[in-house]
């Protein structure tokens, strides 16, 4: 697929440079939403761009007066709260929210609907519930959602726990302490719909017929996911997906189904701890802690479900160097609480020393990766002809994290792309904001 | 610690030394400890690594036959490990296998494996780089990866040796990772599996004596007599058929028409020998692996499953006999404190990318044919043909 793949380069081009440009914006550090307890939220239509040049017709949930955006802000609340959502409804059709996984939502004004109470054309309706539990959610139209919910009307609720330190905690449990997390919140589209709605054909929408040709990450294809949030050509999808870490740190994985398909989300570097799922610990009694959690490589998505998983990577156990050997590479490990990892940067001391086991081919050989920095060590560049790499300018691991249903790697027939971002492990030292 | 970074000049220079001796590579190259001729054998072992074990592959294209009879065009990899350097590139072309070499590890071998790229005989006008993602190696380093934008991939006539620690027991998969959904649809898949440390001890589980197991359990519960890695894949013939025609590839339309397991559907995938050689391959074989499963009532039986297809998550049913899984991702399954998370089932759904290590014990069985099938029914098919797919037999003697 020379022909195609070469089309499609120049924007993954352009979205991966924007990583030289990553010393600023905290957008990166934790996961964009509102915090609070009080949210307003208008239904309007917009445009999302795709990264085949493509504009799709949404619907979407904005804040307040704010832009259409897909997915709807992501409402991060705490345990505990009594959370009121204002739904205003510019659209031509009634529209609604529902929350799976909360308990005693109540609704006031709006007219009746079949999942939940409504706001007309015109109208609003206000949802009110205490989020009684911590944990990752979703929140999507309850109006003829198998439509609507696919034009866009979908978001992440996120209520954190009553803890010591809620913003590096999942749960009330310690053993859920992460140092960073990042949310994938997984859906597709049949952008027939949306022309057919856009056409003024919305009654001739027949999901029988469902054939997703674009997927995305909050919103976003690849390589669109690795551009920096909030970036005023893409308005309407504001949020990016870029994890980035240190080793020996704990990256807390919120994952959620939010569309139709089944997804295999693989995370490439190493397992992952599945902990918790729709917002459950998965623990055998009350207050035990994630005991019956299990490590995987894959998460497997499911339509509707949350997941939050804890993904950590030191390069234990690889039988080599990963800061290189030799007088060009001097460094020391030093163990200084007996657990085998440096004290200050997590390198695994019993492999420290050892040098790189094979020698790479001459460059001649190799076809290079954009985020390829010459050198197989971390934080560290190497030699590389002229043009290649420069996508990974603070000299990370970089790993793919995507849908293992390797089709959905495609935006509209075009390679790559798709449900696909990237994890970056950072050297220690390198600023994550 | 302290990280002295390469001055640019010195960087600099590197590139142009390497450059300037660039002119005579694109060899066919192993790197092996204690192989003295380049055929990826170990002939004086290396006391300083005891525990090496070489594998060399190919990455090519070639065919492989339909259990309708269909021949179907595809990319894959092939096992050359003890053929000399000068005849690598002769036997790798048009040899790939599908499913891929099956590849067999033991925790604590390091791992040197060399994929040589021979390029595609039916696509003179791709210049494809390969490479092999060693699927869910823990703690992995983009470098031996394979993953093209993280790392390095190999060119036409060359080779790159990957090198794996080998830390943590159970069931993989592997896959060249360039350009993942043309290749991988294409059949760049394979089973890879590593077995623990601690086989070879005895442990009495529920009144039997085992030395072969999935992990190490320390409690022999996830003992076994016979083991069998059942990979998931399907192709979609549109595709393959566009990709031999040098025709634009239908990703948006892709819809797998070929069910398998381990590269076969029924009934092939019962047929113990290799399948016969298609014709447009020279004489070579290309579907070697049979999944037909046979033990001895009372044995118990590992399934070795792993879903590779790129289109969607499927499910493996078993009639009249019970299944236990006991590890899932290449994990034992058990909790942070070491809870049993064993599950007692029917069946077992995977989505591409995922793995299961499943127990089917025999106690009681009577002889006869059992079937593990999709029962994703409309799978049981090759093609319009509606009768075959992905189901196999396990045989109890």
């Amino acid at each position: 697929m020379k022909r195609l793949h070469m089309k499609i380069m120049p924007r993954l081009v352009a979205a991966l440079w924007l990583l030289i440009g990553l010393t600023s914006g905290n957008a990166w550090a934790v996961i964009d939403g509102l915090t609070g307890a009080n949210f307003t939220l208008t239904a309007k239509a917009g445009y999302i761009a795709t990264p085949d040049g493509n504009s799709v017709l949404m619907w979407g949930y904005a804040n307040g007066a704010g832009l259409m955006q897909y997915p709807g802000p992501t409402l991060i609340v705490n345990q505990g709260a009594s959370v009121t959502i204002t739904l205003n409804n510019t659209l031509a059709v009634p529209v609604s929210i529902v929350f799976p996984g909360q308990q005693g939502v109540t609704t006031s004004g709006g007219t009746p609907g079949v999942l939940t109470a409504e706001a007309a054309p015109g109208g609003s309706v206000t949802y009110t519930f205490t989020a009684a539990r911590a944990g990752t959610y979703l929140y999507h139209s309850g109006t003829r959602p198998d439509l609507q919910t696919e034009m866009g009307l979908v978001g992440a609720l996120i209520v954190r726990p009553t803890a010591a330190d809620p913003l590096h905690q999942a749960y009330e449990h310690a053993n859920t302490h992460f140092d960073r997390e990042y949310l994938f919140l997984l859906t597709e589209m049949d952008k027939t719909v949306h022309e057919q709605v856009e056409f003024g054909q919305m009654n001739s929408v027949d999901m029988t017929k469902y054939h997703p040709t674009l997927w995305f990450i909050n919103g976003r294809n690849g390589p669109d996911t690795l551009a920096e949030a909030s970036v005023p050509w893409m308005p309407h999808q504001p949020y990016n997906t870029l994890p980035r870490m240190h080793p020996g740190e704990k990256l807390l994985m919120r994952v959620i189904g939010a569309g139709r398909d089944l997804h295999p989300f693989h995370h490439h570097g190493n397992h992952a701890l599945l902990i918790a799922r729709d917002g459950r610990l998965l623990e055998s009694t009350p207050g035990a802690g994630p005991d019956l959690a299990s490590a995987d490589f894959t998460v497997k998505v499911v339509p509707g479900e949350t997941y939050d998983a804890i993904f950590e990577w030191t390069g234990k156990g690889l039988g080599w160097d990963i800061y290189g050997t030799g007088p060009d590479y001097a460094h020391n490990c030093t163990d200084g609480n007996g657990d085998s990892f440096d004290d200050a940067t997590s390198e695994y001391c019993p492999d420290h020393g050892k040098p790189l086991p094979t020698s790479l081919p001459n460059q001649l050989d190799l076809t290079f990766g954009g985020m390829w920095t010459g050198s197989p060590y971390l934080g560290l560049m190497g030699a590389l002809p002229p043009g290649q790499g420069g996508m990974n300018p603070s000299a990370g691991f970089t790993y793919m994290w995507h849908s293992h249903t390797e089709k959905e790697l495609t935006n509209d027939d075009l390679f790559p792309g798709g449900m696909m971002s990237m994890l970056i492990i950072e050297a220690p030292g390198v600023p994550i904001p | 610690m302290t990280i002295i970074r390469i001055h640019p000049a010195i960087a600099a220079l590197t590139a142009s030394l390497c450059l300037g001796v660039s002119t005579a590579q694109a060899e066919v190259f192993v790197q092996c400890p204690g192989d003295t001729n380049g055929d990826a054998v170990i002939d004086t072992p290396d006391p300083n690594h005891p525990n090496a074990v070489c594998k060399h592959l190919t990455g090519g294209d070639g065919f492989v036959t339909m259990a309708d009879g269909r021949p179907l065009y595809m990319f894959g990899f092939s096992d050359v490990t003890g053929l000399a350097p000068t005849a690598v590139m002769s036997a790798g072309d048009l040899a790939a296998n599908f499913p891929a070499p099956t590849l067999s590890f033991k925790e604590g071998d390091e791992v040197y494996l060399t994929l040589t790229n021979v390029g595609m005989a039916m696509r003179p006008d791709l210049f494809d780089p390969h490479s092999v993602h060693f699927h869910g190696f823990p703690q992995a380093a983009p470098v031996y990866d394979g993953v093209p934008d993280s790392s390095i991939s190999i060119n036409m006539g060359a080779s790159l040796s990957y090198y794996y620690n080998i830390v943590e027991p159970g069931t993989y998969m592997y896959h060249c990772h360039v350009e993942a959904t043309e290749h991988m649809q294409m059949g760049m898949l394979g089973n890879l599996y590593v077995h623990p440390r601690q086989n070879g001890t005895a442990y009495t589980y529920q009144g039997k004596a085992y030395t072969t197991f999935v992990y190490n359990d320390g409690d022999g519960s996830t003992g076994y007599d016979v083991e069998y890695p059942i990979q998931i894949g399907s192709f979609d013939h549109n595709f393959h058929d566009a990709s031999q025609a040098v025709q634009p590839l239908p990703f948006a339309d892709m819809r797998d028409t070929y069910p398998m397991l381990n590269g076969r559907g029924y009934p092939d995938t019962i047929n113990p020998n290799a399948l016969p050689a298609p014709a447009d391959n020279g004489g070579k074989v290309s579907q070697p692996v049979s999944s037909l499963i046979t033990a001895t009532a009372g044995q118990k039986i590992l399934l070795r499953i792993s879903n590779l297809n790129v289109t969607r998550f499927h499910t493996l049913s078993l009639l009249g006999l019970p299944m236990k899984v006991v590890g899932s991702g290449a994990r034992l399954l058990r909790g942070p404190d070491g809870k049993d998370l064993y599950y007692a089932t029917g069946s077992v759904t995977l989505g591409g990318g995922e793995s299961v290590d499943v127990l089917v014990d025999t106690t009681g069985a009577a002889p006869g044919r059992y079937f593990l099938y999709t029962s994703n029914l409309q799978l049981l098919s090759n093609n319009v043909e509606d009768f075959g797919g992905m189901m196999t037999e396990i045989v109890i003697n």
